[in-house]
């Protein structure tokens, strides 16, 4: 059984009078600990993709079905609780909480969670900073963290609840390629130690690169689904 | 809980400015309430004392009849049958500390230019001043052992006829059996006290003076009780309202009028003063509400991302309005706590030091509200408590709206938004 599977899922969105059709029928199954680039050219639906499998949205019709469990008709609190236990998220522009330090910041997933005491958040939040490359930087603010260290401190909150599936939508867009190779490389790292399964949309080449799977979307439908050794 | 709590608290230190703004406004309401409420007890504490002291005593005992027809001052509608009885019950009373007789009576006095019509109080000297604290207002001397010649008059009265202490003036009245009559006293003293009618129209004789003037034989038209006060005003009203009761159903042909009843005026007038007082603190309030609702609002603006990936990472829809919900609660805790702190220490001033109140509001202003002197403002801790909650509460209310809005932005839309 897939660990995600998207059944025939369409998604149209009013603009004004227009209907505008971002997702027609997409079909698509996730293995645990895939590696999985969604590519395509701007308006090809990849954000709404990523936005449906991470239910942040809903679509207008299809399934999604996370480990065989039917998504569709859940409430607002159970769509919550959804991705609270299972779902972790990388922001292109990193999204951290400006007035919480990168501890608190990574921290945040588990205070949700609300299932380990202060101690242990601390100690689960400091080991995923060290292994992102942060250590010593615990207690600094967003503000004073390069681009590069605040995309990190991004994974690590998105690691930091060992979540079975990682979305991140366009995780190296506004890095510089150094930065942008030293987080694809954590990110594989992540993937390759934790069995976490990454789902990334990018139009970044390098990511493509390392990505094991790609689909290329166009016009909302999947065009090509490669699968890579 | 926690981390909610520690995001609003940082989040309302990285808007410094914005949220010192806002709990001023606050604190400006409360502040202006409390220095107001302060103020305004104390010129009602005045007024009543005053209106106690000078003209109604606690209770003042008249016949039925007399009382009808008050406004002509009948000399002939007298408690003369009812004193002995009436003395009895009140000695009996161990609430009444003191009991004096008057009689007022209508005339004019005259300079031989100018006539001005009085109101003539006969009194009993040494009594009276038991009941009544007319001495401290007094310029010259209150009545002598040898009195009956003697008259005191009102400040303005005296201005009016061009006349002062140890002058000469002819008074003219009807008798008790309304023959007329015109004598000439001399004038001891000169009051100038809060109460308008006695400087602008009284005129005070003993009643030697009056039994000679008036054939007025003893004849006593009022009985004044004072009541010795313990507690609060209210305390003190109710006390005084179930002496009057009881009073009232021993002699049901006299008339038994407390201070409360006499003063109605000035009552009416503190509850006026009151309105305005709360009218002044919503207004001032409801530009808060309308300070924090904009602040927490702009909060919500400033920070839809931020909302956004706390929606994303799980935390529920009523947890980020508790968010900004609690922002404002702080704003407003930050601004009642300034308010009645800084509230407070003006207002310690004002029950200190006081306000010279005529020279602040002019001697008109200050005569129809029944006061003279310094004003001295009163501590109330209830009101304070009250307008601490009242703080919290306005503000907690403005911040639920910006709240609700925040916690119901869809969470695409919360990331998309720049």
């Amino acid at each position: 059984m897939p660990l995600l599977d998207i059944r025939n899922v369409k998604k149209e969105y009013r603009k004004g009078d227009k209907s505008v059709t971002a997702l027609s029928g997409v079909n698509l199954a996730i293995e645990k600990g895939e590696f999985l680039s969604i590519v395509g050219p701007s308006g090809s639906g990849k954000s709404t993709l990523l936005n449906i499998v991470g239910c942040l949205d809903t679509p207008t019709s299809g399934s999604v079905l996370y480990n065989g469990r039917e998504l569709g008709g859940l409430s607002e609190q159970q769509l919550s609780d959804y991705r609270r236990d299972n779902i972790a998220f990388i922001f292109q522009s990193y999204n951290l909480i400006p007035v919480l330090t990168v501890r608190e910041n990574v921290e945040l997933p588990l205070v949700i969670e609300r299932k380990y005491s202060k101690a242990e958040m601390a100690q689960k939040a400091l080991a995923v900073i060290e292994s992102v490359g942060l250590g010593g930087m615990a207690d600094r603010l967003p503000k004073e963290l390069s681009g590069g260290q605040e995309q990190r401190v991004a994974i690590a909150r998105a690691l930091v609840k060992d979540p079975l599936v990682v979305l991140a939508d366009e995780p190296t867009a506004n890095l510089d390629s150094t930065t942008a190779e030293d987080v694809i490389s954590i990110m594989q790292r992540m993937n390759t130690e934790r069995a976490t399964t990454f789902v990334f949309s990018t139009h970044d080449l390098r990511m493509e690169r390392h990505a094991k799977r790609i689909i290329t979307l166009r016009d909302g439908a999947i065009e090509k689904d490669e699968r890579r050794q | 809980m926690g981390m909610i709590i520690k995001i609003a608290f940082r989040n309302i230190g990285r808007h410094k400015r914005r949220t010192v703004l806002s709990a001023l406004t606050i604190a400006a309401g409360l502040i202006v309430f409390i220095c107001m409420d302060s103020m305004l007890t104390g010129v009602d504490r005045m007024s009543i004392d005053n209106l106690i002291n000078l003209s109604s005593g606690a209770l003042k005992i008249q016949t039925a009849d007399y009382d009808k027809d008050k406004e002509s001052f009948p000399l002939n509608l007298t408690l003369d049958s009812s004193l002995a009885p009436l003395a009895a019950a009140l000695a009996q009373n161990k609430r009444v500390s003191h009991v004096t007789r008057r009689t007022q009576f209508l005339g004019q006095l005259s300079n031989y230019d100018e006539t001005v019509p009085v109101v003539g109080t006969v009194v009993d000297p040494a009594a009276d001043t038991l009941v009544f604290g007319l001495k401290p207002y007094l310029t010259g001397s209150y009545f002598g052992a040898d009195n009956s010649r003697e008259i005191i008059i009102g400040r303005q009265l005296a201005q009016d006829l061009g006349v002062g202490v140890g002058d000469n003036i002819t008074l003219y009245a009807l008798t008790k059996y309304d023959s007329r009559n015109a004598d000439v006293f001399k004038i001891v003293g000169v009051l100038s006290t809060a109460d308008p009618g006695i400087n602008h129209s009284g005129v005070f004789m003993t009643f030697a003076a009056a039994n000679d003037f008036l054939d007025l034989e003893n004849s006593t038209t009022e009985l004044d009780v004072a009541v010795a006060r313990t507690g609060s005003l209210p305390a003190f009203s109710a006390e005084t309202r179930d002496i009057q009761k009881h009073l009232q159903a021993d002699f049901p042909s006299l008339r038994v009028n407390s201070f409360l009843d006499l003063g109605a005026g000035v009552m009416e007038l503190t509850h006026a003063k009151r309105m305005s007082g709360f009218i002044i603190m919503g207004i001032i309030l409801v530009i808060a509400v309308v300070g924090i609702f904009n602040t927490v609002f702009m909060s919500v603006y400033e920070r839809i991302r931020e909302i956004g990936v706390l929606r994303a990472h799980g935390m529920k829809p009523q947890e980020i309005s508790a968010m900004f919900v609690l922002e404002g609660v702080i704003t407003g805790l930050l601004g009642s706590v300034l308010g009645c702190v800084l509230g407070s220490l003006l207002n310690l001033l004002l029950v200190t030091k006081g306000i010279p109140m005529e020279k602040v509001a002019g001697s008109i202003a200050t005569a129809s509200y029944g006061i003279a002197g310094n004003v001295y403002g009163e501590w109330n801790v209830a009101a304070t408590v009250v307008v601490f909650v009242l703080g919290i509460a306005v503000a907690t209310v403005a911040g639920i709206l910006p709240a609700r809005r925040a916690s119901k932005i869809p969470v695409t839309e919360a990331l998309r938004f720049n």
